[in-house]
């Protein structure tokens, strides 16, 4: 049997050159019940958009129950395709019945053919019974609220009853109670009528609850897909989302929950770990910008003045030792950021390269260790190391020979920083 | 409720068109005609003429409007307010100036498609850098491109031969005083097949109201919609353009009122705007045609005077919304 919705090895993107995603095959089989994960600009809409036939591939193919969505008609495909997106921007107001007659109208042989013939008026008055907006159908679009707006969109792509459902954000604007009667919709649609689901959706623990199957992209890719509880584990959701996840299950009803962890209860100002960031060139953007946000009191240097880091360092309102652009570390800018960094315990050494340049940086380091602080270094300095005879390597190697620890993404870190200010 | 309302609104639109019609043929300078003279066979023939050709420029503008508003999703859309009428004034003059409507009567209309088609193109390429301008910078952009569009007819009219000035000048403010037969049954079939165009594509025009995307979703060619729909929408302006020239605002009274009677389905609004433009403009031509009698006011001032608080009023409306 033809799967109902194929990709296979699509790259697709809005730009030449540029592809959001790259090379992805993949198969819904009829009936399934599939969640699409990750985080913003992972490409999850340009996934939707393909499958929807709004756009189309650079390279590969997008079938939709066996048919080349490049070939299908575009009556066919509404047809096949019943399309809830995040919004509907109702500029001329349409009641919400006319709106879902409408959308029911792709099975009418004849657009002209009138509306409130039996059949579509009985799966226009069924989608909005079901989801509770009877009682709003002669309100016009531009008179409802979110939500009322949202339950019009999905009333629109369930009185199709086309074979394949496909929901964008299509709950994000609904409180508890109609978020789970429009999941329960969806779900008794793929249970009953075996019409086959693929939504995307920030609400993790949502997803987890319906869908039979998870994809999860990041940049681009498909890094995981399979069942929830293969999908849903917190190292896999660590290195996608970048942040500490906490993932739970409750064995009586089967449930997993995830949750982004707090990293450190919120501090009165001023009484945060003191650290320092060797960074340089951008690879500190991020890392700084983590510690402030978990009330780290962060300083950072040497740096060039203009360079990427410098500029982040400046907008948060982080202490810098700088350095003129395009020179080598000076003795004295050396001597100010040790003066600097001469009450921190921890020294963080970003994804930086070393050159002749900025080697001096790690003098920084080195004095922290020696007075009995921790080094965290990023893994993979000899990838790194511009300096004549790989000193930085040694130097760093001797780092992580009296203690040093090093660390793999910005989660782990934060991770290891954590374990070590509640030991101290 | 929509329904039933459309249907008294249809049939009390239906009743009206006989007797504004009459209405239209008996009222004047010079008063009810008498046709036992010459004179009175040839006021009331003029006055068919012109009645005539007011029901199909306003039928013609009303639904252009109507299509132009749905297509570019902008309440104050209207052939006048984004310089298409202007553009097709200039293709239209151009034409007359280099003699081609003795060559053939679908000439001029022709030439003012052209021109208004470019004006168009060119309103809506300025307006937005890229995707879907916004309302204002649409209007903005049109009510700019038809300054200099006009200025540049200007030029054309001061360098024309002195002959025919007042009649340019009359027809720049709008005039329905029908100078050829035949271009009057051009611009009535032109209308037609773009009234009846734009009818047939009315569900698909209803979900492109919707946005793009979401009429692609259900199952509508946009592409093909949005430029089928535009082309007609400028036929319409510009047969209405040829034979009565500039009018401005009828194409945002009658579809924004029409709308807010019957609704906003377009197989319901399209005919109701045009029978409604049709209606209203007969009626303005016959209150400028009187007001000040024995002398005439260009229709196109009536109009103005009427659309231009009403425009006023959408725009302000539009800060919250956007349509009635």
């Amino acid at each position: 049997m033809t799967a109902a919705l194929e990709l296979s090895q699509v790259t697709a993107g809005y730009h030449i050159g540029e592809p959001v995603l790259k090379n992805i095959t993949l198969r819904l089989e009829r009936g399934e019940m599939v969640g699409i994960l990750g985080p913003n600009g992972a490409g999850k809409t340009t996934l939707f958009r393909l499958a929807t036939g709004l756009m189309q591939p650079a390279r590969g193919e997008v079938r939709i129950f066996g048919e080349a969505c490049r070939k299908l008609m575009p009556k066919r495909r509404a047809q096949l395709i019943g399309v809830a997106p995040q919004s509907l921007d109702g500029l001329i107001p349409f009641s919400v019945q006319e709106l879902v007659a409408m959308s029911r109208s792709v099975w009418r042989s004849h657009p002209w053919q009138p509306s409130h013939a039996g059949n579509d008026q009985r799966a226009v008055d069924r989608a909005l019974a079901l989801t509770d907006m009877s009682d709003l159908r002669h309100r016009p679009l531009d008179a409802l609220s979110g939500g009322e707006r949202q339950r019009a969109i999905v009333a629109m792509a369930i009185t199709r009853e086309s074979p394949l459902l496909l929901l964008d954000e299509a709950t994000s604007h609904l409180d508890m109670n109609h978020r789970l009667e429009i999941m329960q919709i969806v779900e008794r649609l793929n249970r009953e009528k075996g019409i086959t689901v693929l939504m995307i959706s920030h609400d993790i623990n949502l997803s987890a609850d319906f869908c039979h199957r998870i994809l999860l992209l990041d940049h681009g890719a498909l890094v995981a897909d399979g069942t929830p509880s293969a999908v849903l584990r917190s190292e896999l959701l660590e290195a996608v989302y970048h942040c500490d996840i906490a993932v739970s299950r409750d064995p009586q009803r089967g449930v997993i929950t995830v949750n982004p962890a707090r990293r450190l209860p919120s501090l009165p100002p001023e009484t945060g770990v003191r650290c320092h960031v060797i960074g340089g060139g951008g690879s500190a953007g991020e890392l700084l910008r983590r510690l402030t946000l978990s009330d780290y009191r962060v300083s950072c240097g040497v740096l060039n003045s203009g360079d990427t880091d410098e500029l982040t360092a400046t907008a948060l309102d982080i202490a810098t030792t700088t350095e003129k652009p395009f020179s080598s570390v000076s003795a004295g800018s050396l001597a100010a950021a040790r003066r600097m960094a001469a009450d921190c315990r921890i020294c963080i050494i970003a994804g930086t390269p070393f050159g002749p340049g900025n080697l001096a940086n790690l003098v920084i380091a080195e004095d922290i260790q020696q007075r009995g602080g921790h080094v965290l270094i990023m893994q993979g300095i000899e990838r790194r190391d511009y300096t004549p005879a790989k000193q930085a390597t040694k130097r760093v190697q001797s780092l992580l020979d009296k203690g040093a620890q090093a660390w793999k993404h910005t989660a782990q870190l934060m991770q290891q920083l954590a374990f070590i200010t509640v030991s101290q | 409720m929509t329904l039933q309302r459309s249907t008294w609104f249809f049939a009390i639109l239906t009743g009206l068109i006989p007797v504004v019609f009459v209405f239209c043929l008996l009222t004047g300078s010079a008063g009810i005609p008498d046709l036992n003279t010459v004179t009175g066979h040839a006021i009331l023939r003029m006055r068919l003429y012109r009645t005539l050709a007011a029901l199909i420029v306003g039928s013609g503008l009303a639904g252009s409007g109507s299509v132009l508003q749905a297509l570019l999703r902008n309440p104050l859309a209207e052939p006048y307010v984004l310089g298409i009428s202007s553009g097709g004034a200039l293709g239209a003059a151009i034409a007359i100036l280099l003699g081609l409507g003795m060559v053939s009567i679908f000439a001029i209309p022709v030439a003012a498609f052209v021109g208004a088609t470019l004006t168009l193109t060119l309103v809506y390429l300025l307006a937005g850098e890229q995707g879907i301008p916004s309302v204002h910078q649409l209007i903005l952009s049109g009510v700019i491109v038809g300054a200099v569009v006009s200025s540049v007819l200007m030029f054309l009219i001061s360098i024309a031969p002195t002959r025919g000035i007042h009649n340019i000048m009359w027809w720049m403010l709008g005039d329905l005083t029908v100078s050829s037969r035949p271009l009057l049954w051009a611009a009535a079939v032109l209308t037609g097949i773009g009234l009846l165009a734009i009818w047939y594509m009315a569900p698909s025009i209803n979900a492109m109201t919707l946005g793009r995307d979401m009429a692609h979703h259900l199952g509508v060619r946009t592409g093909r919609t949005l430029l089928m729909g535009l082309a007609m929408a400028t036929l319409m302006a510009a047969a209405a353009v040829s034979l009565a020239g500039i009018i401005g605002f009828v194409g945002l009274v009658v579809p924004h009122t029409v709308r807010r009677i019957i609704g906003p389905d377009h197989r319901r609004l399209i005919p109701g705007a045009a029978l409604s433009g049709g209606l209203f403009l007969a009626l303005c031509d016959t209150v400028a045609r009187t007001i000040m009698a024995p002398r005439e006011l260009p229709v196109g001032v009536m109009t103005a005077l009427l659309g231009g608080p009403f425009f006023l009023a959408v725009l302000r409306r539009n800060r919250g919304q956007g349509f009635f």
